[in-house]
């Protein structure tokens, strides 16, 4: 197993910086997401990782080696690629041998590693089969394997899942991440899909116009983001404004103790996640803000409700479907206090 | 178009095209002293005739040895050319590009003409193969670069990516993934290069050395003088020979295709 530490890797193709000095340490079996839009520069980073990129500055380093000058074929890495990259030509058997080969790996043993990883990925009797002959998930854990097999430092996956149909996908997620804890090895999976960073990895890495925003746990990234562009990338959120006043927010939901240095006076964003808010009848007699239904989508186990506040401020609510309102009435929203994150001043 | 109809189209066209070969074919077997159609009688006269004269034999083995040289050289140089057009031109692309169709646009007579000049200006002269292997891999390089820019365009990156982060160097990862893949087009692209070298007279003829010669600038030679039936075998001999280097490159190395 290695520990992969990354120190302010910068790359720049002339045109500002793609990847500005962003730094990580992975530890020994960590799964790390790189989650960011296109263009954030995750992929680079990926590519300077595995060695398909030079860094223009900073240091990679496996188990304190800097492998920046090490080039790709000899650092000992395995990689997935987006569309699989399997070789058309040669069967499962094939592909699989070829990184074993290039490492001189006697015949016989080259047989048993095989076997053991078709295993794995529970694809034993399709050894003799080529590429096009296998489903696109099916192709999917060939190329998982070919890259496991060769007991690689670390593993790199490149959006592995952004082919499949939905149903697969989820399937595929569970998957890849089991496999990766059996086998232990330290991985990078690269994802601009939330909800992959989020159910498979150990640590979400937040990125943003080549920079990190954000690393941290899944329920860090999502409960505690560092800034609104992390909030609103990572699942959905209401943004409720307020001035600080004696350390204390007065929300329409009521007042909200917030913790950090915030001065007196300034105008502070909150970040509340739909599915914190409650709704109640508007009858009920608890408390809670008064609003309007304006519209719902139900979609089996949740429901989603738009909803606008007396003072004309529209909230997203997502609830279980367990009491149902109709679009135009009335209610109560309930937003208990501590489910409120401060995400800085309004600029 | 109804499918009878069409069939007998196809044939129509198939006869237009081969017909003339047919008749040479034919006409080799005359056992006459002139080369005309019907033959008159039938025998294998002519082509004794043809084995045991040693001119007709030395000018084959001179075009053999040119298109066996040629197609190599230019099977080298036109893939490798392709291999950075398709990857790493870039802006260039589109030059790179008309550059290497220009001997396809030229008059082969003008190719021939400033060659002729050009190895004599740098002192190669004539009297070795150096400037006709030259030509002839000048005007059969379009064909190797088309068909493996062909072949190439096909070819994914990604593969070579993958057997780099396998481990393979520069040279394994052409020789185990690029060429397996390319081979149609390099294959194809040789047999071109091959069939033209073998064919081309223009440029044979301005850049040949003195008493030197390639099979057509000797049966346009011959035909000068003579119009027996001799001139008629040899033709049938170098169809079937050209027909032989196909079939034999197909049986042995392969032309399948591998489909994705």
């Amino acid at each position: 197993m290695t520990e992969v530490s990354i120190e302010k890797l910068t790359k720049d193709y002339g045109q500002g910086p793609a990847v500005n000095s962003i730094s990580i340490r992975i530890a020994e079996g960590e799964f790390i997401s790189l989650l960011g839009p296109s263009g954030c520069g995750k992929t680079t980073t990926l590519k300077m990782i595995a060695g398909f990129e030079d860094a223009t500055a900073g240091a990679i380093r496996f188990d304190g080696r800097d492998v920046v000058h090490v080039p790709v074929e000899k650092r000992d890495i395995g990689m997935v690629f987006q569309n699989y990259a399997l070789f058309p030509h040669m069967t499962v058997e094939k592909n699989l041998a070829f990184g074993l080969e290039m490492r001189k790996i006697p015949k016989d043993e080259i047989r048993t590693r095989i076997a053991k990883v078709l295993d794995m990925v529970q694809l034993t009797g399709y050894s003799e089969r080529y590429p096009r002959q296998l489903s696109g998930g099916q192709q999917q854990r060939v190329a998982l394997a070919r890259a496991l097999v060769i007991e690689p430092k670390i593993l790199l996956l490149d959006e592995p899942l952004a082919n499949l149909d939905a149903k697969l996908r989820e399937e595929m997620r569970v998957f890849i991440r089991d496999l990766q804890r059996r086998v232990g090895i330290t991985t990078v999976y690269v994802t601009h899909d939330q909800a992959e960073a989020m159910t498979m990895s150990d640590r979400v890495v937040v990125m943003f116009g080549g920079r990190i925003a954000q690393i941290g746990t899944p329920s860090e990234i999502y409960e505690r983001p560092a800034n609104l562009e992390v909030a609103e990338f990572v699942g959905q959120v209401n943004i409720i404004r307020g001035k600080v006043g004696n350390r204390i927010v007065s929300t329409a939901f009521g007042d909200v103790p917030v913790s950090g240095d915030f001065a007196d006076g300034a105008e502070l964003m909150l970040a509340l996640r739909p599915e914190a808010l409650e709704l109640l009848p508007i009858h009920s007699g608890a408390t809670g803000a008064p609003a309007k239904v304006l519209s719902s989508y139900y979609s089996g186990s949740l429901v989603d409700y738009r909803l606008e506040l007396a003072g004309g401020a529209v909230v997203n609510v997502q609830t279980f479907p367990r009491t149902r309102f109709a679009d135009g009435d009335q209610v109560l929203v309930h937003a208990p206090a501590e489910r409120f994150w401060p995400l800085g001043t309004v600029a | 178009m109804s499918k009878p109809f069409f069939t007998v189209y196809c044939l129509i066209i198939y006869a237009f095209l081969l017909a003339p070969i047919a008749v040479v074919v034919i006409a080799s077997f005359n056992a006459g002293a002139f080369l005309t159609f019907p033959p008159q009688g039938l025998s294998f006269r002519w082509y004794l005739v043809f084995f045991n004269n040693e001119v007709f034999m030395r000018a084959i083995r001179t075009s053999l040895w040119i298109a066996a040289m040629t197609t190599v050289i230019s099977g080298i140089i036109g893939t490798m050319a392709a291999m950075f057009y398709v990857t790493h031109a870039g802006k260039l692309k589109e030059t790179v590009r008309v550059a290497m169709l220009a001997p396809l646009l030229l008059p082969e007579v003008l190719t021939a003409i400033s060659l002729l000049f050009f190895v004599y200006s740098v002192g190669l002269g004539t009297q070795n193969l150096v400037g006709m292997i030259v030509g002839h891999v000048l005007i059969t390089l379009p064909f190797v670069f088309i068909n493996v820019s062909a072949s190439m365009e096909s070819y994914d990156p990604a593969w070579s990516l993958a057997a780099q982060s396998l481990g393979a160097g520069r040279f394994t990862r052409f020789r185990r993934i690029m060429l397996p893949l390319i081979k149609p087009g390099v294959i194809g692209g040789c047999l071109f290069a091959f069939i033209i070298s073998f064919d081309v007279f223009t440029i044979s003829f301005m850049l040949k050395g003195v008493g030197m010669s390639t099979l057509p600038i000797q049966l346009f030679d011959y035909l000068r003088t003579n119009f027996t039936p001799e001139a008629a075998a040899v033709s049938t001999c170098s169809i079937v020979l050209t027909m032989a280097v196909v079939v034999i490159s197909e049986k042995v190395l392969g032309l399948r295709i591998h489909r994705f």
